[in-house]
């Protein structure tokens, strides 16, 4: 795996999609080219002392050719907030890439059973299962379909997509997990990965622990550094006396490895 | 930066400082805790660049670490109430211990005991490698369940360091609480037991709400502030212990770069530690180490120790 850098790095492009999610596009070369999928970034924009410490986000997409990677962000409290309202052309300081890269890719069919900013956790494995022509079904949620989160990247990469929504304004209305279920049903997927919801985590635990698919958890956890430093990521290992780091160890955990609230 | 043939007067400086005996190379060391030796680290810079190499305090016996949330975010700092995991000192020395020998620089080895049979055995046993150089005692984490830090009581701080320092040869350096009525008294009494050096500052004990979920913001409930919010405080308790004490303060809290660096050293430390800065600019200890020099080569100084304690006046 490649070391991660730290460095200035230059805002190319940003878009607010759907509304309180911001997509910015960074320009920094060789983060663009070693990043995999389930790799994130720490990133700041700031020289203030609050907000002070760099937050964590998913890699969405790396072009390695043009040296831009994007993010998508949620816009939550102060640090977000700040990051939202950087114009063009501004300097951020990025680490990256940092966690553990998905390497195994031998499943015979992947679900993505993901809400929220969730979404723009698997962007990038999706593209990877694509170019490997791997069928790589989507199962994207939110309470709304105004609030569907990075569609039209799932869209482009998935074998095909399917939208849950919690009112019904789109798709199935109900529960994202009960489309999973049918797709394993149907025999379609071994793999589901899962981020953005805890019901949806404790959900593919349970597919995993009952030997139904192999089941994986993008985790999170208030993060100090993303690098091992701090050891404030902490999520703990099941049957275990102790914690993983989810900077070091995941961020992408086996579902039965770890236990979930 | 030096051009060709254009001598830069920043590289006469010594940088070099006495800890206890020990010559540290430079001046500027991590805060125990806060930065690992790794191949991630080794990318940024080499830690063989550092004054001196530490590692995050060890007990005895393997521990789990406090529940999350461990951290969290304050203005100008951070709560941590991390509780101290570790797999044990016989990992610690099997492991860890000889990656930072190899570095080069002194290496400071930190420990904690949960009792004082363990603080012996756990001394004891760091000595008989012949891998450390100083011998740190954590007694100032404000996370332990096993009650207050060991340094927040003079009795019990005196216990401690008298104890440690007649059964090994290292130099040892006691890591003072500023949670204390008078830190001076503590340093004092520190430096009376036995102890060759002082680290101070350990983080203040505080606590954040979490007003979404309307609970305390930490697993442990409390945790310990530290960052720049807590300078001013830290750079008091080096002050005050400097002039009630002789032997030499590795200064921290809120080390951000060489212009809070400076402040401690002219405060009275010999060497300053950064510790949560190493989460936010990885290269924060090179930037302290380079802007000290340039700062003494600006001011005309051709020693670091010549402004150790210099704003005393
Ligand atoms: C590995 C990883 C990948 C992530 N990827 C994405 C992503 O692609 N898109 C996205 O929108 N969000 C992502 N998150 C969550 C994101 O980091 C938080 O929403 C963000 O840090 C909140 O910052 P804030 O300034 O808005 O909130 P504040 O409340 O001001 O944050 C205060 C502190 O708490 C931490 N914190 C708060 N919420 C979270 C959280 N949910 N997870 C971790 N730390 C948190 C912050 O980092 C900061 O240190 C990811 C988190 C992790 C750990
Ligand atoms: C996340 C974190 C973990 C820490 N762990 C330890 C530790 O294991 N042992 C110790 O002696 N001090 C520990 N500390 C305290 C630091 O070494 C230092 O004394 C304190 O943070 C003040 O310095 P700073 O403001 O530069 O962070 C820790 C601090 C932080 C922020």
């Amino acid at each position: 795996m490649a070391a991660p850098v730290y460095r200035k790095a230059i805002l190319v492009s940003r878009k607010e999609s759907p509304k309180g999610y911001m997509h910015l596009v960074i320009r920094e070369e060789q983060i663009a080219q070693t990043a995999g999928p389930g790799q994130f970034v720490m990133v700041r924009g700031w020289h203030t002392g609050d907000p002070i410490l760099p937050r964590p986000f998913d890699i969405v997409l790396a072009d390695p050719l043009k040296g831009i990677f994007r993010l998508c962000i949620k816009v939550e409290g102060k640090g977000t907030r700040f990051l939202s309202t950087l114009k063009k052309g501004s300097g951020l300081y990025v680490t990256g890439p940092l966690g553990k890269s998905i390497t195994e890719f031998d499943s015979a069919g992947t679900a993505l059973l993901v809400r929220g900013a969730g979404a723009a956790a698997v962007v990038f494995l999706a593209e990877t299962l694509a170019k490997l022509k791997k069928p790589v079904y989507t199962v994207l949620s939110a309470s709304t379909k105004s609030r569907l989160v990075c569609r039209s990247l799932l869209e482009q990469f998935s074998t095909d997509v399917f939208i849950a929504t919690d009112d019904g304004t789109e798709g199935y209305s109900g529960n994202g997990t009960d489309l999973l279920d049918k797709l394993i049903e149907e025999g379609k997927v071994d793999t589901v990965y899962t981020c953005g919801a805890h019901r949806f985590a404790r959900h593919v635990k349970a597919l995993d622990l009952a030997g139904k698919v192999r089941g994986y958890l993008f985790l999170e956890g208030n993060m100090g550094c993303g690098m091992g430093d701090c050891h404030g990521c902490a999520v703990k290992k099941e049957g275990k006396d102790g914690y993983a780091l989810v900077c070091m160890d995941g961020p992408v955990f086996r579902s039965r490895d770890v236990v979930v609230e | 930066m030096a051009g060709a043939g254009i001598e830069d007067p920043g590289q006469q400086v010594d940088l070099s400082v006495d800890i206890a005996g020990v010559r540290f190379p430079n001046p500027v060391m991590p805060a125990s805790g806060t930065y690992e030796v790794d191949e991630i680290h080794d990318n940024f810079f080499s830690p063989s660049e550092l004054g001196a190499v530490i590692n995050k305090t060890i007990f005895l016996h393997p521990r789990p670490g406090n529940p999350p949330p461990r951290i969290w975010e304050t203005p100008c700092g951070m709560l941590n109430a991390i509780g101290i995991p570790c797999d044990g000192a016989e990992a610690f020395i099997r492991d860890r211990l000889p990656i930072l020998r190899r570095l080069g620089p002194p290496v400071v080895v930190s420990i904690a005991g949960e009792t004082m049979d363990e603080w012996i055995e756990l001394s004891e046993l760091i000595e008989s490698t012949g891998m450390a150089d100083l011998l740190e005692l954590n007694l100032s984490c404000p996370n332990l369940s096993e009650g207050i830090p060991w340094s927040t009581e003079e009795k019990t701080l005196e216990r401690v360091v008298s104890t440690v320092v007649g059964r090994v040869k290292l130099p040892v350096v006691a890591k003072l609480s500023p949670v204390v009525t008078d830190i001076a008294d503590m340093a004092r009494t520190a430096e009376a037991s036995g102890a060759a050096a002082l680290s101070m500052i350990n983080t203040y004990k505080g606590m954040a709400i979490d007003i979404k979920k309307k609970r305390p913001a930490l697993g442990n409930i409390t945790g310990g502030l530290s960052g720049p919010a807590i300078r001013p405080l830290a750079v008091w308790a080096v002050y005050s212990a400097y002039e009630t004490v002789k032997i030499p303060i590795i200064g921290m809290g809120g080390v951000d770069g060489p212009t809070a660096a400076i402040e401690f050293l002219l405060a009275g430390a010999s060497a300053v530690a950064v510790g949560m800065y190493n989460f936010i600019d990885p290269f924060a200890m090179k930037r302290t180490i380079e802007g000290i020099r340039t700062y003494l080569a600006e001011e005309g100084y051709s020693s670091v120790r010549e402004i150790i304690g210099l704003g005393h006046g």
